[in-house]
């Protein structure tokens, strides 16, 4: 339901009524083409939202060239007809699937479901309100959405990195960082946006891809690349890339005359005010909650925090205050893609968990005819050929093309469609099949892209198999691209179709694989993470292996204090044992390691092992790993030789204690980044800049008499924590920042410990006498690790961390289908990180343990035994580990000694590296055989 | 008549084969002498269909993956 | 558009990458799924991004 909002939500969770307003599109989606005939006749321009204002569109539009659905729509608001009846019309004269619609109207729908996803998202701080940056004075300031933009290939200038102002190339760009961020003065926000450091980074290095030459400042207070492998790239930007960090914050730009330049004035690092040109500046704006999400918020009746994000408690992310509502993303506060993603399937995780007993219910699925067997037949083929409207006949001879069809070998059938898209034209179809006994389909028109799984359906609901359909692309790559060249177009056309011919009439009946799924999970690690995904797991009624090596479950959090907000993360974890212990659905196995590992998705079969040699078997569909991490021993700063030099770990458990040495400490030093973000282990360990932070405010507060220093070398308290390092400011806390290149040095002297820094403040070098040394040691990942991903062939980083399918969006998948990661064994986090990837983990897995087989595509490779002499060169190409090497009878005739590679269906993707290595044609990749493609070859170069 | 020649062009169906479909929604122009063969992943293209091609008389192979 | 009487469905208000995720998830475990979106088209911010790190992959 596009163009819709939420205006009202009733009821309680498991039955609420939600009123869902839809705006009029103006354009009947069912008969839109999305020709773009519409937009070429508007009249009126304005700015492109899309385009964050860079670019313009019309009045009738796609919000972008790949929207879902790609439907046109009329902006009211800028329509000269909507606005003044009888005027222009334009659009509605060029359309030609006749689908634009003045009189579409305000839509009201009253939908019931049993629990509701806020998903909202955010907006862009507009920096105009602030005024100090220029933002809307100075063309030449732009926020970092529009310079995003003006790289991309699809955006106004197609990538060109120019002015605005007089369209000259840039030279030297500033980025400013904080805007709409870490600032109550100048626009209320107070927390810290997370995810503006790295963008910016991006920006940057992209820029400086674009323009060789190009250099690029980023004006910064601190650098917060928290995440998984974010900090290696900040280091690359640096000193690969050669991007510019200064540390300071910029509260003003100005024009330089009239040229356009900008003027900046800063104090750098030596403390010397500094004034320095720039042709553009780019505002790092920061991410809020909207003003209609505010709005929704109200309506839905869920709390928010004084941020405006929704409130949540650390070991419930999703959850909002009111039961059955959930969110996921921005709206619980500021966060990046990947966590965003994650936090989608965590949200689907526990909406799952509150309507487990009414699964399936209202899923449907759709009945087909008992499809025709068509193997003994000789190739009858059937050829649309699409009119598109004006698309495709406007420029190719579709006539000429038809009548050409006509010619081919095995075509028995041609016709002319306005839209073979179109429902009519696709019922038509399946008559027009039955009637001529088709056993092979050749549309051509648009791209099989978009548009081959219609027609597949089309087949399968006349009783052909789905896989007998071959698309000529004659739109897409065609006649949109040749417009001027009609001749050659007609020519292209005919070739399109002759090879899809060729190609379809070698193409054999392919029956989707099914694989069984054994219903159970197995998820090893029993700390907060494997915790919260067994319990998921079990709440939406599977059975679950919790597998856990140590004599008890709860993991790191064993150790720690309260999250950052201040919930105690040892009652919670308690609290949650308990839940496992009593859960009738959780086979708990304390004590046990996972010591073999065999079989792909829905079918693992697991053997776990005791120290005294105790061995259980568990058959499994899925696996969730969630072996967490550990602390890292440091080996500086005197550790292991002063006795007051201890790790956070310890310096909480004294403090807890009330251990003398600790409770009696008046001058208390913090240092950060031990271990961490240098060589050897160059990311950030997430959490400790936040933990010292609520160490420091806990000891100045019980003795504000006392001195607190951390020496930090950026302060990484993300997103809604910056309101503890604001606190801890006010206290008077002392903050020193200081580099890798000069990092503290700890020497014992007398009872006390003497601390030497630089002070980047007052340039010299600080001595601080303190009682108790602390340090924040790096989160490393467990070296079993390592054994899991041989066993599950998983993969694994060059720090040891698990490796996720993808970066951005698949962050809790493996490469492997089947297998899930969460918690720290993927990356360090804090609790609610951790708790919303098992979340997503449970989530991902229950997508394939909700059935009892999964249906997969028939575009797999297939081993022709005739050709396979096992020389097994395509088993090493494989990327998903889906060949084997056999030996023995092949059977069917084949050679009784012989070695013959194997396929695992359920592991193809049918990309076809096999095949392409193959010396043999020992192995195809069915629907792209090697005769297919072969055929295709020759019939384009036939004529 | 000039010359036209005939490059036989394999695209994967997830990148190159999305962007050719791409440059027909912007409308970018370009020369009809391009065959498109859709494959599921550049990997799939085995050596012969590029020497194939050559010898059937194309004047040009590209892979694009 | 069906009157449904059901706690077998969810609707999630919001078409961006994270509502996307939440509501593939929530169809592909058996839940029927309405998506509300308040623009012309799903995507969200991320539709706008040129490239991400850090395979600085087309975010498309």
């Amino acid at each position: 339901m596009t163009l819709s909002e939420v205006v009202a939500i009733s009821g309680e969770a498991g039955n609420f009524r939600v009123t869902v307003k839809e705006h009029p599109r103006y354009v009947d989606v069912n008969k839109c083409i999305a020709c773009g005939d519409c937009t070429a006749a508007c009249p009126k321009q304005v700015d492109s939202e899309y385009d964050a204002a860079t670019g313009r569109r019309k009045a009738i539009y796609v919000k972008y060239a790949q929207a879902v659905p790609l439907k046109y729509q009329i902006d009211a608001d800028s329509c000269i007809r909507l606005k003044k009846p009888g005027a222009c019309g334009f659009c509605e004269r060029v359309c030609t699937a006749g689908a634009i619609d003045f009189d579409d109207t305000v839509k009201q729908h009253q939908v019931e479901v049993g629990a509701v996803v806020l998903a909202p998202g955010f907006e862009a701080f507009d920096p105009s309100t602030a005024g100090v940056w220029g933002y809307g004075r100075y063309p030449n300031v732009i926020t970092s959405l529009q310079f995003e933009r003006y790289l991309s290939a699809s955006g106004p200038t197609e990538g060109h990195l120019i002015r605005p102002s007089d369209g000259r190339e840039i030279t030297k760009v500033a980025f400013l960082q904080c805007v709409g961020s870490r600032d109550e003065n100048k626009c209320g926000n107070g927390y810290c946006s997370s995810v503006c450091c790295m963008y910016a980074i991006k920006e940057a290095v992209m820029a400086k891809d674009h323009v060789p030459g190009l250099r690029t400042s980023i004006f910064m207070m601190d650098m917060r690349t928290h995440g998984k492998d974010f900090d290696r790239y900040y280091q690359r930007a640096k000193e690969e890339s050669g991007v510019r960090f200064v540390r300071c914050r910029v509260h003003g730009v100005e024009p330089e005359g009239d040229s356009g330049d900008l003027r900046i004035h800063y104090i750098n690092e030596q403390g010397r005010q500094v004034e320095e040109y720039f042709d553009l500046v780019v505002l790092s704006v920061g991410l809020q909650i909207p003003g209609h999400v505010k709005k929704l918020s109200e309506i839905a009746g869920v709390k928010l925090t004084s941020d405006n994000f929704a409130a949540t408690s650390d070991f419930t992310p999703v959850s909002t205050s009111k039961e059955g509502i959930f969110t996921c993303g921005a709206f619980a506060g500021p966060k990046d893609i990947p966590q965003s993603v994650l936090e989608g399937s965590a949200a689907a995780a526990a909406v799952a968990d509150c309507l487990a007993p009414a699964r399936g219910e209202l899923a449907r699925e759709k009945a087909y005819p008992e499809e025709r067997e068509v193997g003994g037949e000789d190739p009858r083929i059937g050829i649309f050929v699409c009119h598109c409207g004006s698309n495709i006949a406007g420029v190719v001879d579709v006539e000429a093309v038809a009548d050409y069809a006509q010619s081919l070998p095995g075509v028995v059938h041609v016709e002319r469609n306005l839209f073979s898209c179109a429902q009519d034209t696709q019922d038509q179809m399946v008559q027009t099949i039955r009637d001529k006994g088709l056993n092979r389909v050749v549309v051509a028109a648009c791209t099989p892209r978009t548009h081959e799984p219609l027609f597949r359906e089309t087949l399968k609901s006349a009783g052909l198999n789905e896989y007998l359909v071959e698309m000529a692309n004659i739109r897409n790559q065609n006649s949109w691209v040749h417009a001027d060249d009609k001749k050659m177009a007609t020519a292209k056309a005919k070739d399109l179709v002759r090879m899809g011919a060729a190609k379809v009439a070698r193409q054999i009946s392919l029956q989707p694989i099914s694989v069984p799924i054994t219903q159970k999970g197995l998820v090893v690690g029993g700390g907060i993470a494997g915790m919260t995904a067994a319990l998921n797991l079990a709440d939406q009624g599977f059975e679950v292996h919790l597998v856990e090596k140590t004599s008890g479950l709860g993991g790191n959090a064993r150790y720690l204090g309260h999250t950052w907000s201040g919930e105690a993360i040892g009652d919670r974890a308690r609290r949650m044992v308990d839940k496992v212990a009593g859960n009738e659905n959780i086979n708990l196995h304390t004590g046990f390691e996972v010591t073999t590992a065999e079989g792909f998705v829905g079918n693992f079969r697991t053997t776990i092992a005791t120290r005294d040699g105790l061995t259980k078997t568990i058959e499994h569909g899925v696996g969730v790993v969630a072996i967490g991490g550990k602390a890292l021993r440091p080996r500086e700063y005197g550790y292991d030789r002063i006795p007051s030099v201890v790790t956070a770990l310890e310096f909480d458990r004294l403090f807890k204690l009330k251990e003398q040495h600790a409770l009696g400490a008046k001058s208390v030093v913090f240092i950060q980044c031990v271990g961490s973000r240098e060589e050897g282990r160059m990311y950030c360990s997430k959490v400790c800049c936040t933990h010292s932070v609520q160490s420091a405010i806990e000891l100045k507060q019980e003795d504000p008499g006392r001195m607190v220093y951390i020496l930090y070398r950026d302060m990484r308290t993300y997103g809604q924590r910056e309101a503890l390092f604001k606190k801890a400011r006010e206290l008077g806390i002392i903050f020193i920042n200081y580099d890798l290149h000069g990092k503290p040095v700890v020497s014992e002297n007398g009872k006390q410990v003497t601390v030497e820094v630089w002070d980047h403040v007052l340039h010299r070098p600080l001595q601080i006498d303190a009682d108790m040394v602390v340090l924040a040691t790096a989160i490393v990942a467990n070296p079993d690790a390592e054994k899991l991903n041989r066993l599950y062939k998983l993969s694994v980083d060059g720090d040891g961390f698990f490796q996720e399918a993808h970066a951005k969006l698949r962050p809790v998948d493996f490469a492997t289908d089947g297998m899930f990661v969460a918690g720290l064994a993927h990356y360090p986090k804090p609790v609610e990180e951790s708790v919303a990837q098992a979340l997503a983990a449970s989530a991902r897995a229950a997508t394939l343990l909700s059935r009892s087989q999964v249906s997969l595509d028939a575009v797999k490779a297939e081993p022709n035994l005739e050709y396979c002499d096992g020389c097994a060169l395509c088993i090493d190409v494989c990327p998903y580990h889906a060949i084997t090497l056999v030996e023995g009878s092949a059977g069917g005739g084949a050679p009784a000694e012989k070695k013959y590679i194997s396929v695992n269906k359920a592991q193809c993707k049918g990309c076809g590296l096999c095949q392409g290595t193959c010396p043999k044609r020992g192995v195809a990749v069915q629907g792209f055989t090697m005769e297919q493609i072969s055929a295709q070859i020759e019939a384009a170069l036939a004529v | 008549m000039s010359f036209e020649p005939k490059i036989i062009a394999f695209c994967c169906n997830w990148c190159s084969y999305a962007a050719a479909d791409l440059a027909g929604t912007l409308r970018m122009q370009y020369p009809a002498n391009v065959r498109i063969i859709r494959v599921m992943c550049s990997g799939m293209v085995h050596p012969e269909f590029v020497t194939d091609a050559l010898d059937q008389g194309a004047d040009g192979v590209m892979v694009l993956g | 558009m069906l009157d449904t009487r059901n706690a077998g469905s969810v609707m999630i208000v919001g078409g961006g990458i994270t509502g996307m995720q939440a509501a593939l998830d929530l169809a592909d475990s058996g839940y029927y799924v309405y998506l509300v979106e308040r623009s012309g088209a799903i995507g969200g911010a991320m539709a706008q991004l040129d490239k991400t790190f850090p395979t600085n992959d087309c975010s498309m």
